[in-house]
């Protein structure tokens, strides 16, 4: 084992750590959030989030290499693909099966994670794939900031908002939260429940489809780094709390931070050992998450 | 109703229909006499046994050996031991694993490092890496269900222990670290190619050993399943806090399960360790493993000892003729999801339902008749009615079950109960 670097840090050092702890938290919660918005509406936990993802990724990766469009004009088509993809998925293949049983609904995800993984892998090869605009870095007082990473929390940031008034402000928002507090009474208020679930779900796989198109930005990608960020996305939201919007926000900072303190603390990639033993304790002991309902 | 279904010839179905109406009547009955279960079990394994010998057939041979290979058929094995395993927990108990990975990779690496390290055989490293995920199990269930962590929670949780064991595998130098170990050679260990040692020059000795493993846990799951504890396990698996108040103890029957099922995957992943030679943390522990676990038992049929036997097989089958026709590799992968796809939404009982279904389509009994009798217009649909029960409440991964489908639990404990007398 190597000597544990000392505790305390210059504070120059500090601040650097904890902004790109942050900016990481950033991105992970919004990785995070079509997840924990499918799982409030339908109660689904969506296996095929990671693949969604991924999809975005190569939506991103199709609009700059063959396309030749901007990659910041590839945020806005991913997210408009995976929203229609994720809608006609729900309608065909989710719906027939949601009300008998939410395991065979998770199985279909399941399905769907396998053979949207092996589809893009049969247009794109698993070839990693890294996007050039992400290099680069801003400088703010010594603080040194990735620009892929800035990009990413400026499109992350923005989303979130819009998604957050139109939950709060519009009148199929209301809906939509309406059906995730209770589907029976939502369904007997006059909503239809059917449409708001291909809203949800197409809505949870767009918001993947735009979470992928921002990771282009940060780092490498190949086909299977899905499965990483599904991981991602389940400890986030349930440390946030399964179905909570500003839980992923809340999550997402804090497994951003204990990546990048464990990091530096801790020797090779003993982080994740760090990361899914917070999630375990907190699995147990507050099934709700720091931010859900316990009730 | 199948019988409302027009029939393209009528009058010659009716000439038909007495002699199949019994011989389907007879078939069912067979179905239900106490032996019929364990002739069905002698006669797959026979049919298991004899499999690559018919490779080298002069006639059947070219046929089946454009499709398949042994070395396919002891990747088949491997997954159909895993799949026995989880069906245990999954199938018997309704608690959904997404984290069998752990129980596997722990199977496949206790046997090559302890080999490799301090020169013990294989065998004994079997034994071990067992009694690793039987341990490992026991905490897991500890801790889950005394925390009471059900439906998307357990798989989530699961999946996290599975995670955990990827992680520490990945950092631990004494454990190979991420590029993993290597099978040594026999005389590492003081033994010779053979039987003793685990160790073959030859594929076709792996798949009579993976046989052999995938007999002794098709017995343990009849074995548990035919058993006080199977009555309890299901019990458990239609409603658990039914089950706890008329006295049965739930916590001891699901740990049960739980190591059980851990003991299975494990012997499967020394299989895989043993064939390949090579365990790398990534392949071993990670999320794809988890899914190669259940994909079979859930397409063959949860529930049913058969199940993940005849899940792996067809799956195999279909996938490698899938890429007979288009070679290319990620096709088989498209497959196997499109299987899983359709046998979720259209037969969600698993393929061992299907006789049953041809039967029912073949000659509605009294039985089905009353079942389908649903007010469905769809034949098909209706069919599937009873299946549908025992599959889609089993896995109950959601966090509440919804209102419709407690009210038909009922009907699942019988259907649960004779699932497999439809395999027929």
């Amino acid at each position: 084992m190597p000597v544990p670097g000392p505790l305390l840090v210059d504070p120059t050092i500090l601040a650097q750590i904890v902004a790109l702890g942050l900016l990481l938290g950033a991105i992970y919660g919004f990785v995070a959030l079509g997840l924990t918005i499918i799982f409030g509406v339908m109660g689904v936990v969506n296996l095929a989030h990671g693949a969604f993802t991924v999809v975005g990724m190569y939506v991103v990766w199709f609009a700059v290499d063959t396309l030749g469009l901007s990659p910041f004009l590839g945020i806005p088509l991913a997210g408009l693909t995976l929203f229609v993809l994720g809608a006609l998925i729900q309608r065909t293949t989710i719906a027939p099966v949601l009300e008998a049983s939410k395991g065979a609904a998770v199985l279909v995800t399941m399905a769907m994670l396998v053979i949207l993984v092996a589809l893009v892998e049969m247009g794109f090869s698993a070839t990693p794939r890294e996007l050039e605009v992400g290099k680069g870095s801003f400088a703010l007082g010594g603080v040194f900031l990735p620009a892929g990473q800035v990009y990413a929390l400026a499109a992350a940031t923005v989303t979130f908002l819009l998604v957050w008034v139109f939950l709060r402000r519009t009148h199929t928002g209301r809906a939509i939260r309406a059906t995730a507090d209770d589907r029976v009474n939502a369904a007997y208020a006059g909503i239809d429940v059917a449409r708001i679930d291909y809203l949800t779900f197409g809505l949870g796989a767009g918001l993947a489809g735009l979470a992928g198109a921002l990771v282009t930005f940060i780092q490498p990608f190949d086909p299977f780094l899905g499965h990483e960020y599904l991981t991602i996305a389940f400890v986030v939201v349930v440390l946030g709390g399964l179905g909570s919007i500003p839980g992923t926000l809340v999550g997402g900072l804090l497994v951003g931070l204990l990546h990048v303190f464990g990091s530096f603390y801790l020797p090779g990639s003993y982080y994740q050992v760090l990361i899914l033993s917070v999630f375990i304790l907190v699995l147990l002991l507050r099934p709700a998450g720091l931010m859900g309902d316990p009730g | 109703m199948s019988a409302d279904e027009p029939t393209p010839a009528p009058d010659r179905a009716v000439e038909h229909d007495g002699v199949l109406r019994r011989t389907v009547a007879a078939v069912r009955a067979w179905r239900s006499r106490w032996y019929a279960t364990p002739t069905l079990l002698v006669a797959t394994f026979l049919f298991l046994a004899g499999l690559p010998l018919t490779l080298d057939a002069p006639v059947l041979g070219p046929v089946l050996g454009s499709v398949l290979s042994v070395n396919l058929l002891v990747v088949t094995l491997v997954w159909a031991i895993a799949g026995q395993g989880w069906n245990v927990l999954a199938g018997y108990v309704g608690r959904f694993s997404f984290g069998h990975a752990a129980f596997f990779g722990l199977g496949a690496y206790a046997p090559i490092v302890l080999a490799a390290q301090y020169s013990i055989n294989p065998w004994v490293g079997l034994l071990a890496g067992a009694v690793l995920a039987g341990l490992y199990a026991l905490l897991i269930g500890v801790l889950t269900f005394r925390f009471d962590v059900r439906g998307s929670y357990f798989v989530l949780a699961t999946l996290a222990f599975a995670e955990l064991l990827l992680a520490v595998f990945s950092n631990v130098d004494d454990l190979g670290g991420a590029s993993g170990f290597v099978k040594p050679l026999p005389s590492r260990y003081g033994a010779d190619y053979g039987l003793g040692a685990f160790q073959f020059q030859d594929q076709l000795p792996y798949y009579y050993v993976g046989l052999g493993l995938l007999l002794a846990v098709t017995l343990v799951a009849v074995a548990i399943k035919h058993s006080g504890a199977g009555l309890s396990l299901f019990a458990i698996r239609e409603d658990e806090d039914a089950a706890s108040a008329v006295g049965i103890p739930t916590m001891r029957y699901k740990l049960l399960a739980l190591v059980v099922s851990a003991v299975c995957t494990a012997a499967a992943g020394t299989l895989w360790g043993m064939y390949f030679t090579t365990v790398r943390p990534s392949v071993v522990f990670g999320v794809l493993v988890n899914l190669e676990i259940l994909v079979p038992a859930v397409v063959g049929g949860l529930g049913s000892v058969f199940g993940p036997i005849v899940g792996a097989l067809g799956l195999t089958v279909a996938s490698e003729i899938g890429r007979s026709v288009v070679d290319v590799p990620e096709l088989q992968d498209v497959v196997y999801g499109v299987i899983l796809l359709v046998v979720v939404l259209q037969s969600p009982g698993g393929m061992v339902t299907l006789p049953g279904k041809l039967a029912d389509r073949l000659a509605p009994s009294r039985r089905s008749g009353d079942d389908s009798g649903e007010g469905s217009d769809d034949g098909d649909e209706a069919a599937s009615n009873a299946d549908d029960t025992s599959i889609a409440e089993s896995p109950s991964i959601g966090h509440e079950t919804s209102r419709g489908y407690d009210t038909s639990s009922g009907d699942g404990a019988s259907d649960a109960s004779d699932g497999d007398s439809d395999a027929g």
